[in-house]
């Protein structure tokens, strides 16, 4: 009897042993973004491979979700990599505390969320913001709090306010990218469609280029959720006419149905199509790949969804797989430099982290280079951001995203544009 | 001629309209089909049925999940589809029929929105909608397109609009030379009679929810391909646009129900490329459905009595 209690004990004891050597040889593969920072490695934070433990430091955001849009990939991302960098010894040994509000395109509601993050659950940072409409409602009030939010934007009032520093270009200067590709290409007419709620911003920058260049355009607002497609494409088609350049600005959510349309009615190689950034990614290519091949140009404010562009790149595609469920897009990018940079001004912080400090330090980002940008992320202390002002066109080709051009600067079509480029000069910005 | 008259009503020109009426034409197909099934209930069972939509949307979910995610063959998926609106309806009749036969048509009625508000519920848990997960449930008869009169028509807009009318057709010899058919008829004009006389009523009730539930199943397979996305929101609320086509029948004419459905389905489709007007063609089938009530109870007359007193 003894001696089968000893047979199961060692018997336990060599499971256990296998147990512990096999999490060792997993742990010595090291966490993800863990190591030392050089131009082939990026990390998450410091990158110690130690879980923070200190006090949390408070960060929160506000996701525009409602039916057709969906930009709470971007908050979403951007808390994946703030796990990444608690698991990598935090700022200092404090984790970061990410809380991501979602919003209706209500500006009651929007208004209530920014006081509530800022009041009640006292954040020292607001990251990750995306919505139609949240710039619009809260810039006054995250201007007279001293918050600058590090965000991607869409309407106006992101661009021209100082209250936001966007990681994008936003859909007006996308599609200003798309409409001076597609007009390059040869389009001699210009249909171009956008939500409704932004049409007026979205589509009056490639307007603008289209006019420019003496091209009739005419513009879709579009409601969403979209219930009749191919009815609008209908339209598009009959104003572009063959060879002519038809613009969608839609996300993935709603993009496809035009693009299903474009296919059911055979249309895909009658007209040039050009796109904002959305649907530069592979889920995308692999859904519209290869009948849409060759017939595209998308304007993408960011690098290439690959794993292979750079270091960064590779880094946002570990840390989707490991901390989300998110496909790698542009929406994703545009969260993880969210996160980046607001990563950045926390340790560049000496001192205290408070809301004043935190928000000195963003203010105080210059030159942040990452391979997922054309050009390097700053803030500064100017009347308002547009960082990201050079873009790429690209197409889809066998199921991937291909670049058809590579980083230009898109045209100034206003005079923000113009400025801009000027205050980088100046101030040496990037 | 043609020309003429479209450019008359319409202000445009015959060669611009054509394309719109066919996607109208295929749409109402779709929602004369829905709402053939919608007068066949409430006529034996008095019930309707406004969780049509959203059976049709869970039934093409769990197809698109066959399509995407198994190697299941396609047809197989598409016969699942249609048969779970055929289950899933004869389920709700047969559990909450009974226990709601007594009440009025507004109690029934609600039943189904229960109905129609759980499985909205179980589609935004299982199967959010959002991010880069756009759904399509693209069928192969797509890839096949005719020129008609000058128009490019796919197959299935022509399935749909072949189907309502072969569905509305099979339906009313059905309700007219059969058994069945006619147990149905006499339920629907005294169930109290029609049960003493011997006809085993819940037989009779549950094969109208089965076979509605069969068109709720084939509209929800057609509709998502026509629309060129899966969204579950937009297929729940096709019964709107059926519901019209049902009121224009007035919950009892099939052929008229047929003719409603076409009629909302192109009065919608030719809105839309005009701008002044197309932020309102969602209005059209209530529009139409009231239109078509006071026209067909215009030499009905109404007569008010004082009580006696």
């Amino acid at each position: 009897m003894r001696s089968r209690y000893l047979r199961i004990g060692l018997a336990l004891t060599a499971v256990a042993a296998v147990a512990m050597m096999v999490v060792a040889l997993a742990n010595s593969a090291g966490p993800v973004g863990s190591g030392t920072a050089s131009a082939t490695k990026a990390t998450c934070g410091k990158g110690t491979g130690k879980k923070a433990t200190g006090t949390p430091i408070k960060l929160g955001g506000i996701d525009m979700l409602i039916p057709g849009v969906d930009f709470t990939t971007i908050g979403k991302t951007a808390n994946a990599y703030f796990q990444c960098v608690n698991d990598n010894g935090g700022v200092n040994g404090r984790p970061i505390k990410y809380t991501l509000y979602t919003e209706q395109l209500n500006p009651a509601q929007e208004a209530a969320l920014a006081r509530k993050l800022i009041t009640s659950d006292k954040v020292v940072g607001v990251v990750g913001n995306t919505s139609f409409a949240e710039c619009g409602t809260n810039w006054k009030y995250y201007k007279s709090k001293g918050y600058v939010v590090i965000g991607a934007g869409v309407q106006a009032e992101c661009y021209s306010t100082p209250s936001f520093a966007e990681v994008n270009s936003g859909p007006r200067y996308s599609n200003v990218g798309a409409a001076q590709a597609l007009i390059k290409a040869g389009a001699k007419k210009l249909a171009i469609a956008s939500p409704d709620t932004i049409s007026a911003y979205a589509d009056g920058g490639p307007a603008l280029v289209a006019k420019s260049h003496n091209i009739p355009v005419k513009i879709f607002p579009t409601h969403l959720p979209v219930t009749d497609a191919t009815s609008q494409l209908l339209q598009m088609y009959q104003f572009a006419g063959d060879g002519g350049g038809i613009l969608i600005d839609f996300t993935p959510d709603t993009a496809p149905a035009f693009m299903k349309a474009a296919e059911a009615q055979g249309i895909v190689d009658k007209v040039l199509w050009g796109s904002s950034t959305p649907i530069a990614n592979t889920f995308m290519s692999g859904q519209f790949s290869p009948t849409f091949d060759g017939h595209l140009w998308i304007d993408n404010e960011f690098s290439n969804v690959d794993p292979k562009v750079g270091p960064d790149s590779a880094l946002m595609f570990q840390i989707l797989q490991k901390y989300t469920k998110i496909a790698p897009q542009a929406f994703a990018q545009m969260g993880f430099l969210d996160a980046k940079f607001a990563v950045n001004a926390l340790l560049s912080i000496k001192g205290p982290i408070t809301a004043k400090s935190y928000n000195a330090a963003v203010r105080n980002l210059k030159n942040q280079k990452s391979d997922i940008l054309c050009k390097p992320f700053y803030v500064g202390n100017i009347p308002y951001h547009i960082p990201n002002n050079t873009n790429i066109i690209v197409d889809y080709k066998d199921k991937n995203v291909v670049v058809r051009t590579g980083c230009t600067d898109f045209q100034a079509v206003d005079k923000a544009i113009a400025q801009t480029r000027k205050w980088e000069k100046q101030f040496k910005l990037n | 001629m043609n020309h003429v008259l479209a450019f008359a009503i319409f202000g445009v020109d015959w060669q611009f309209l054509k394309p719109y009426i066919v996607i109208g034409l295929a749409f109402g197909g779709v929602y004369a089909l829905s709402g053939v099934g919608l007068v066949v209930l409430y006529r034996a069972t008095g019930v309707l049925n406004i969780a049509f939509g959203a059976i049709g949307a869970a039934g093409a979910l769990i197809a698109y999940y066959i399509v995407n995610h198994t190697s299941w063959p396609h047809w197989l998926a598409y016969t699942i589809c249609v048969v779970f609106g055929g289950l899933t309806n004869l389920a709700y009749g047969m559990i909450f029929g009974p226990a709601f036969s007594r009440r009025d048509a507004l109690v029934k009625m609600m039943g189904t929105l229960g109905l129609a508000l759980i499985l909205l519920g179980l589609m935004a848990w299982r199967a959010p909608a959002g991010g880069a997960f756009a759904r399509f449930l693209p069928l192969g008869t797509t890839q096949t397109r005719y020129t008609i009169l000058g128009t490019s028509v796919s197959l299935t807009q022509l399935i749909a609009l072949l189907l309502a009318f072969a569905i509305t057709a099979t339906v009313t010899a059905f309700l007219r030379f059969t058994k069945l058919g006619t147990a149905m008829r006499a339920l629907a004009d005294d169930r109290e009679v029609t049960a003493m006389l011997g006809v085993p009523v819940r037989r009779v009730e549950a094969a109208a929810w089965f076979g509605s539930g069969l068109a709720c199943g084939a509209a929800g397979l057609l509709l998502p391909d026509l629309l060129t996305s899966l969204d579950y929101s937009a297929l729940t609320f096709l019964v709107i646009s059926s519901l019209a086509a049902a009121l224009i029948g007035r919950l009892r004419s099939l052929g008229a129900t047929l003719a409603g459905g076409l009629a909302v389905g192109v009065a919608q489709a030719i809105l839309s490329p005009y701008t002044s007007v197309s932020a309102y063609r969602s209005a059209a089938p209530f529009v139409l459905a009231i239109v078509a009530l006071l026209y067909l109870s215009r030499h009905r007359v109404v007569t008010v009595s004082r009580a006696a007193g």
